[in-house]
């Protein structure tokens, strides 16, 4: 997640598509040339798994060890990574932010994707993500998030811990 | 005149796939080694001998009946070997060989299988020895690229995933992967890895593959390409409606 950006605009949110699911190198450099872009709030990736053991089967417990799961960098900040890129969602500070990231994903990406807008990571407080981190206090009944852009990233019900990277930008 | 069975209808290169499938007018374009085939399917240890199930028949004293006499049993069956499988996932994007063309080619090129079609992966039960032999035939000829398909006994994840950069079907599990300009398999069809790298050949380029594949796709020939293939798609939907299927 980038902190680059200001909160108090309306915000909007792009996802980028491509058409191949994307190898850790070409991830690396499309996250860090979107990391380059001011403006940018936060991003999501997503894309299939790549767990460490065989998780059924005959073969269930068996190491994996795929080649892909491995450690990338981005913005300086060092995170491994246990999926195959499929797409990232991203919201930005407003409309002019949206053709630096499409120029982004142009360089970046050496395939056809797709580009667009839409409505992707909840900005809203859900039922379970109250059951889960609470009122702030009695007399105020907003959640017990410091900052409230981490709703919406990951399922309330795992765990964050190595799901979520706070970026700092160097601008800030 | 030999009477010649004719197996699907279509004039575009994909209805042409599909009758070299079903009638068994594959080429062989790659040599996988039985020990290399017994390995990626890891039912027994390459070398070991087919454990069995019974007897072989010839020593079981079948009672007397006609139905035994006429049919010759397969060689698995006489040997008394057991029930394995084989499961196929194929990749949506151009894959020679689309899941249900695994089993029409497995169901009438031999005998004594079981062949089970799923949305994105293929079965087939038979006797060991005869199971191999099908697997043998489907990983050596064009109906298998090892890039877009791949043996898969446990998670099959693959078939509707996007295919990843360098042309390959995902694979959660990495049992096979692109090394220099060749697939290798190193890891058996459930995930447990190998003491041998399999060399399962060069994968079609994209190019090849649109024209080997038995896919109908946008992109490639859609199904609406093929008016007489849509024709007789109907037809059969008509007849089995009307008259409950009873083609005459």
């Amino acid at each position: 997640m980038v902190r680059n950006a200001s909160v108090n605009k309306k915000p909007i949110q792009v996802e980028i598509f491509p058409q191949r699911v994307l190898m850790p190198d070409t991830a690396e450099k499309l996250l860090n040339g979107i990391d380059k872009v001011p403006g940018v709030i936060r991003m999501l990736i997503q894309g299939p798994s790549l767990p460490t053991r065989v998780t059924c089967g005959p073969g269930t417990g068996s190491p994996v060890n795929h080649p892909d799961r491995r450690i990338i960098n981005v913005s300086g900040h060092a995170f491994e990574l246990n999926i195959r890129v499929g797409r990232i969602q991203i919201e930005i500070e407003d409309r002019s932010v949206k053709e630096n990231i499409r120029k982004v994903a142009e360089e970046n990406l050496p395939f056809p994707f797709e580009f667009r807008e839409g409505f992707f990571i909840r900005r809203k407080a859900t039922l379970v993500d109250y059951a889960k981190y609470g009122f702030k206090s009695k007399e105020d009944n907003s959640i017990n998030l410091e900052d409230e852009r981490l709703l919406g990233l990951v399922d309330p019900k795992a765990n964050p811990k190595d799901r979520i990277c706070m970026l700092e930008s160097k601008d800030e | 005149m030999a009477y010649k069975p004719q197996y699907y209808p279509g004039n575009t290169i994909i209805a042409e796939n599909r009758r070299n499938h079903m009638s068994n007018n594959v080429q062989k374009v790659r040599e996988i080694s039985d020990e290399d085939l017994t390995a990626c399917l890891g039912h027994r240890a390459p070398g070991s001998d087919y454990p069995s199930t019974h007897p072989p028949l010839a020593e079981m004293g079948e009672p007397d009946c006609p139905v035994r006499q006429m049919v010759t049993p397969t060689p698995g069956t006489a040997a008394g070997d057991r029930i394995r499988y084989v499961q196929w996932a194929d990749s949506m994007y151009n894959a020679p060989a689309v899941p249900y063309w695994r089993s029409y080619h497995a169901a009438i090129n031999y005998r004594g299988v079981d062949p089970g079609t799923l949305s994105g992966r293929q079965v087939v039960e038979a006797r060991e020895r005869d199971m191999e032999a099908i697997a043998k035939e489907q990983m050596e000829t064009d109906m298998t690229c090892p890039g877009l398909a791949g043996i898969r006994g446990a998670t099959v994840h693959g078939h509707s995933c996007r295919l990843q950069e360098d042309g390959v079907m995902f694979d959660m599990i990495d049992r096979r992967r692109l090394e220099g300009d060749v697939i290798i398999q190193d890891k058996d069809q459930v995930g447990v890895p190998l003491d041998r790298k399999v060399n399962l050949g060069k994968p079609m380029t994209p190019e090849e593959a649109a024209k080997k594949t038995t896919f109908y796709r946008v992109g490639n020939v859609a199904y609406r390409d093929d008016p007489e293939a849509i024709e007789w798609c109907q037809k059969v939907w008509e007849l089995r409606t009307i008259y409950g299927y009873q083609p005459k």
